[in-house]
């Protein structure tokens, strides 16, 4: 139930993406994301799905598990869709079912809601991968890096990445202990999958003040544990791992920089127009 | 019959993620009623699981469980009938009070149950009895009590239902050893009124040899001994090869044997007492 969300999980591997500098990846994600905005027309934008689906590959993430995190979304990208296909009226009608009222479906409202679907689930596809072929801690460990620019502006970086690190570290610790609270309040009958709704929230208070304690407990537990092992802000830390920029990830730019190079450019000089359809948006 | 019989049950976790895990593997077994059981085995063995399992919490991927001749997981209604005939405290049970006051959290599993306040709170005061939690805690936050109240407390919360079948893990853990006992004692109150089934999950040899009339072992998700003290710890390099220990007094009377005495294997420390005494005064057998 609570287990089978996969979005944010880490799957150790060993494939070329998961030996990319962690800084890469955020770095290239993000300009994923930017050039994925940049596409105007069905063109660059299968470039672009391609792309994704091909990284998937390389990732050698089991195609079930990113089926799960699609499935995920799914109720965004038909929501989206469907309101692009009421509310966008350029282009021709396609269907109208009464003659005096606004309301109709044109081909500009079906090409947008295709547009943003795939733009949608190319952009879960993609992202879902930083997490799952990055840890956590590898995540935050980059993203101090990147962000230490802003130590000019005092801004506390490092008490900033530790405090992400542990709340991530706590997702799954407190996910299993929900588990267990559900259990064992469950065991003696709440009725926490059955019962009226009112039932069913009552049963909740009995999950949600042993958690929180908990939470704080150990909370408190980690504070005192930190302190006892002299934990300051560190500003003099050395790391354990020290993330290197290899070939792979010159590769991965280079190749990332064409990709965009071809997204922008068939998007401004609307060459494959001829044959193709530019999405009305 | 068997008052409870476990039947081929297998489970898994994490199907199709690199985090696969078998816990059970085809386990069956059977407990008549009365009895106490103890279930050990290292971590990972699968205790949880088929504790779980007993309550209808955790629904086998294969076999069944019947308890009284019934199939536990057969609908909805059976589900919920198991949930109170088969009473679970988890591992550190104190971890999941949240009542506002004691009276309150003990009686969760009565209400729950759709007795009337009369019954539920006669059923809180007789299961306080069982725990020897002061009348006049009931009143008190839980979260006010000492760790050794609070498990308590939450001992009781579960005996107050009343389970035919009481199923405890590890409620000994992380008490100290006159915490140990008195939980240990309340448990065996608990016997004596209602004369139900106890399961006992532990990893103290003693407290298995010391409780229960039978032993059932886990190794890797498949039972690998069921029987009487006796037959289990008489194969005891069996189980510190599974990474188990026998009771100390066992590894004494041991060691002893290896040392040319003639000592027998004992499940209790006044039997080994009685033997040591003899062998002191009679020397050595050969």
């Amino acid at each position: 139930m609570i287990r089978d969300i996969s979005i944010g999980q880490f799957f150790p591997g060993n494939s070329v993406i998961h030996k990319l500098d962690p800084r890469a990846k955020i770095l290239l994600t993000l300009l994923f994301i930017i050039s994925l905005f940049l596409c105007k027309n069905f063109f660059s934008l299968l470039l672009m799905l391609v792309f994704a689906v091909v990284c998937v590959l390389l990732s050698r993430i089991s195609v079930n598990l990113i089926w799960k995190s699609l499935k995920a979304i799914i109720f965004i990208v038909l929501f989206t869709s469907a309101l692009q296909i009421i509310y966008n009226d350029k282009g021709d009608v396609l269907w109208k079912p009464s003659e005096t009222g606004r309301f109709c479906i044109t081909t500009g409202g079906v090409y947008s809601a295709v547009f943003l679907s795939v733009r949608i689930i190319a952009l879960i596809l993609f992202t879902s991968l930083l997490t799952y072929t990055t840890s956590p801690t590898m995540l935050t460990d980059a993203i101090e890096r990147l962000l230490s620019p802003l130590k000019i502006f005092k801004v506390k970086v490092h008490s900033l990445a530790m405090m992400m690190t542990i709340a991530l570290r706590f997702i799954p610790i407190l996910i299993r202990e929900i588990d267990i609270i559900m259990s064992a309040q469950k065991a003696r009958g709440a009725k926490l999958d059955n019962g009226k709704l009112g039932e069913r929230l009552k049963a909740m208070v009995s999950v949600f003040i042993p958690l929180f304690v908990s939470a704080f407990r150990r909370a408190a537990e980690l504070a005192l544990a930190m302190e006892c092992r002299c934990y300051s802000d560190g500003t003099q830390r050395t790391r354990m791992n020290r993330m290197r920029f290899t070939w792979r990830d010159i590769v991965s730019f280079i190749t990332v920089g064409i990709l965009i190079f071809a997204v922008v450019f068939t998007s401004f000089y609307p060459l494959w127009d001829i044959f193709l359809f530019q999405a009305v948006m | 019959m068997a008052f409870i019989e476990v039947k081929n049950v297998s489970f898994g976790y994490g199907h199709k993620t690199p985090f696969e895990v078998q816990a059970l593997n085809n386990v069956s077994f059977s407990v008549e009623k009365g009895e106490c059981i103890s279930v050990i085995g290292h971590t990972g063995s699968g205790k949880s699981t088929l504790m779980q399992m007993l309550n209808a919490l955790i629904k086998p991927e294969a076999g069944e469980i019947l308890i009284n001749g019934k199939n536990i997981n057969a609908d909805k209604k059976s589900v919920s009938a198991a949930r109170f005939t088969v009473g679970l405290c988890f591992q550190y049970p104190e971890y999941q009070l949240f009542g506002e006051t004691c009276f309150e959290d003990i009686a969760f599993g009565p209400r729950n149950m759709g007795l009337n306040e009369e019954e539920v709170k006669k059923r809180v005061l007789q299961a306080a009895g069982f725990v020897h939690l002061k009348t006049e805690k009931l009143d008190v936050s839980p979260f006010d009590l000492s760790g050794g109240q609070k498990r308590r407390c939450a001992i009781a919360g579960v005996m107050a239902m009343l389970p035919e079948v009481l199923i405890l893990d590890e409620p000994t853990a992380g008490l100290d050893p006159s915490g140990r006992e008195s939980v240990l004692r309340m448990i065996e109150r608990y016997r004596e009124h209602t004369g139900a089934t106890v399961i006992l999950v532990t990893h103290s040899m003693e407290i298995a040899a010391q409780m229960s009339n039978r032993i059932l072992v886990l190794n890797k998700g498949e039972i690998a001994y069921y029987g009487t003290p006796q037959e289990i710890f008489s194969h005891s390099n069996e189980l510190i090869s599974m990474g188990l220990n026998v009771p100390s007094f066992t590894k004494i009377m041991i060691a002893l044997r290896r040392l040319g005495y003639n000592a027998q294997d004992v499940y209790t420390v006044e039997e080994a007492a009685k033997q040591i005494g003899a062998l002191i005064r009679g020397g050595r057998d050969t």
